[in-house]
């Protein structure tokens, strides 16, 4: 008995060590920060610091998601989100090709932010209180305004309601999964629910017909549907929207510089819309506009009674980032026509506020 | 050097053995203390840093999500779904262990007959087996097995109409209620079953003849529980389908199916080799001897070879036993509930990572940790008592 209590202890010590071990993986990428004696300067405390350091932004993303960010034969990341990721390098470090694409798993993502592996997380991630507060992350402006739904192949079912005893596959990690199980008790329909890993194993199961239907955010069904093996004619979106899901990028708590920056680069593609900005009039129009408003956006100089000056609003970025957004990368509808358009996907709620839609900048000056 | 030390003088404290062992084993001790303490300071500093908690409350948050097959609400908290998640880790561990284990022992028997065919068939199976990485069997037996090679539920397969197989899963035959009546008859038909055994030895040690303990303890079991089955009733529900699922019986779910087969033939592999080489480290004398005896080729096996082939290879059994514990919690990518997948989940849905993880595996070192006493115990029951 002696020797089964000795060798339970030296267990027991050396899981401490290897936990401690991969409680400190977690967060060693961070510790330049945290152990050096706070200065008064922020600014060196920030992401932003380090980013422009590294001359490279870690953008947190994800590999097969059709329309939002696909992984290439030629190894670039196609799709909104990643543009949304080149859109923060463009304002940062005034070239969106300096990003660096981490693909991540559902389920890593936030442990990745928290971890400092990447510097910002645009991966299609729903805001919700629990995860802004537990999660030690802090979402900005959705780029992505989406909902659940479900999706069948076509002719099984006709609505939502009709889904009783099915089984209903989702991707694990995710609000799909809670939102699903509530709409199952809602409704009385006693829904099986399978979460996977990888939407290939979704997909896969789907196929085969173990699930009867897949839910997740109707932007992504949209994108499944479009890429199906079969054709997107053998599936159905059901027409039922059951959740909000505002998808927006993440940032670390704690940091509101770095919170700012990556703010205003999505603003900036919004904002630009609003002044009918694109990647092609860009140069014309920031060479010949008279318009205040739209030169202090661009940073171009203002000559008013022969003294000039560049807004800059003291947000730790260059003067011309927005005109670095929009050129690189381009404005929010370019964006969306881009990548989203493609797969059927209508802008709704995504119009400009203008437009009647929930996409609202605060005014740049 | 003009004057020899006198023999037993101390050598100064630098030089002397026992005092340089005890500072060098403290210096790795402080070393590691040092360390650990330097990795969960900043992991305390970062913590702190963004606000993520490090403690256990989260267990008490409302779970959301919903396990295949289990009753979990989703409003009940995180902790019952760990506890699910718990059982379904030990669920397929024992069915487990037990199937890999018979299986093991019947494929390492094989590999030493004297049937070229059946010698054959055990080799090409642990070669084949082994040799596979696990993560890729499962998903193989997942992806290319379950999925595709079983029928949709539409036109599941129903052999005997006993069964329902599906890549929604398979439903067997199972008693209603509780089983209460079942489990007594059971462990009444097994305690009968220990006493004429015990009674046949007796009578063959007194009078000689043979004992056919199996024989009569076997055949005694079956009669008691056929007999209860008439008398009592076991309230059997077969399985049927029902729309798009099946009602009645019990339904193994589709993934459980995958984890399990795929553990089972992937330990049993193992398994096969260490049976195999434990029969072989029994001395041949004690074979011959079985001979001499005039034991027959069953008997030789089950009574001579087999029992002093486990006490070599209870040790080594007892490792693999581990391994497919710790392996199970590759079922989190097939979509098995089991601790890893609950532990996944509810970290996606906003549990913080360390604690969550933590507990998680501390759970399965609990579990490792109590069936490492029990092969253990095993063991030392099992070990030879010399004198």
């Amino acid at each position: 008995m002696k020797k089964t209590v000795s060798i339970m202890a030296a267990l027991a010590a050396v899981t401490l060590v290897v936990s401690g071990c991969a409680a400190a993986e977690d967060t060693s990428a961070t510790d330049d920060t945290s152990t050096t004696e706070t200065t008064t300067e922020t600014a060196a405390n920030s992401v932003l610091a380090s980013v422009i350091e590294a001359d490279v932004v870690k953008c947190g993303t994800r590999d097969a998601l059709p329309g939002f960010a696909v992984l290439q034969e030629d190894g670039e990341h196609q799709g909104f989100d990643s543009d949304f990721c080149r859109a923060i390098a463009a304002a940062v470090l005034g070239d969106a090709s300096k990003v660096e694409m981490v693909d991540l798993e559902t389920a890593d993502r936030f442990t990745a932010l928290q971890s400092g592996a990447i510097d910002v997380l645009v991966r299609n991630t729903t805001w919700t209180a629990s995860r802004d507060g537990a999660e030690g992350v802090t979402f900005m402006h959705p780029n992505f305004y989406d909902g659940q739904g479900m999706m069948v192949t076509s002719g099984s079912y006709a609505s939502v309601g009709d889904m009783n005893g099915a089984v209903v596959c989702v991707a694990k990690g995710t609000t799909t999964e809670g939102n699903a199980a509530l709409e199952s008790s809602r409704l009385g329909l006693d829904w099986e629910i399978r979460s996977f890993d990888e939407t290939d194993l979704i997909l896969e199961a789907f196929i085969a017909g173990q699930c009867d239907g897949w839910s997740s955010d109707v932007s992504q069904l949209t994108g499944f549907r479009s890429a199906y093996p079969n054709g997107a004619e053998a599936l159905t979106i059901l027409p039922e929207v059951f959740s909000k899901e505002p998808l927006a990028p993440a940032v670390l708590d704690g940091d509101t510089q770095w919170a700012q920056v990556v703010s205003w680069a999505i603003f900036a593609t919004i904002q630009a819309e609003e002044f009918g900005l694109t990647s092609a009039n860009v140069d014309d129009i920031s060479a010949s506009t008279g318009d205040v408003s739209i030169q202090r956006f661009l940073g171009v100089e203002i000559v008013t009674d022969g003294a000039s000056s560049v807004l800059d609003p003291g947000l730790s970025l260059p003067t011309d980032f927005a005109y670095q957004v929009v050129k690189q990368v381009g404005n929010y509808g370019e964006i969306f026509e881009r990548n989203l358009s493609p797969l059927g996907l209508e802008r709704g709620l995504n119009s400009l506020w203008t437009d009647g839609g929930l996409m609202y900048a605060p005014p740049y000056r | 050097m003009s004057s020899l030390p006198s023999a037993p003088s101390k050598p100064p404290i630098w030089r002397d053995i026992r005092v340089l062992r005890w500072a060098f084993q403290l210096l790795v001790l402080a070393l590691v203390m040092a360390m650990i303490y330097w990795l969960y300071s900043n992991y305390q500093a970062n913590v702190a840093k963004s606000n993520i908690p490090t403690n256990l409350l989260f267990l008490d948050n409302p779970a959301n999500f919903t396990i295949p097959g289990n009753d979990l609400d989703q409003s009940q908290p995180v902790r019952d779904a760990f506890v699910q998640g718990f059982y379904n880790t030990l669920r397929v561990a024992i069915v487990g262990i037990v199937l890999t284990t018979i299986l093991g022992t019947l494929v390492g028997i094989a590999r030493l007959s004297r049937n070229f065919m059946v010698r054959a068939i055990a080799t090409a199976y642990v070669e084949l087996v082994r040799n596979i990485p696990l993560l890729v069997l499962l998903t193989f037996m997942n992806l290319a097995v379950v999925l595709q090679t079983f029928p949709r539920i539409e036109n599941a397969w129903l052999p005997l109409d006993l069964f329902v197989v599906s890549n929604r899963g398979i439903a067997i035959p199972w008693f209603e209620g509780s089983g209460t009546v079942l489990l007594t008859v059971l462990a009444g038909a097994l305690i009968a079953t220990w006493i004429v055994v015990k009674l046949r030895g007796r009578s063959s040690d007194s009078t000689g003849k043979p004992a056919r303990g199996l024989l009569f303890g076997l055949s005694t079991f079956v009669i008691l529980v056929i007999a209860g089955w008439i008398v009592f009733g076991y309230n059997w529900v077969l399985p049927f389908v029902d729309d798009r699922a099946t009602s009645g019986g019990l339904r193994l779910d589709p993934s459980f199916f995958a984890l399990l087969v795929t553990l089972v033939v992937y330990t049993s592999s193992h398994i096969a080799e260490i049976v195999r080489g434990s029969i072989q480290a029994v001395p041949s004398g004690q074979a011959e001897a079985a001979d001499a005896l005039a034991l027959s080729g069953g008997q030789k096996m089950l009574l001579v070879v087999l029992p002093q082939a486990f006490r070599i290879a209870m040790p080594a059994l007892g490792n693999q036993f581990l391994n497919l514990i710790k392996n199970s919690s590759l079922g989190a990518t097939i979509s098995y509930f089991e601790l890893t997948q609950i532990a996944q989940i509810t970290v996606g849905n906003g549990s913080p990572a360390v604690p969550a993880f933590t507990l998680t595996l501390l759970v399965y070192l609990v579990i490792s940790l109590v069936t490492s006493v029990i092969v253990n115990i095993a063991n030392r029951r099992l070990a030879l008592v010399e004198r």
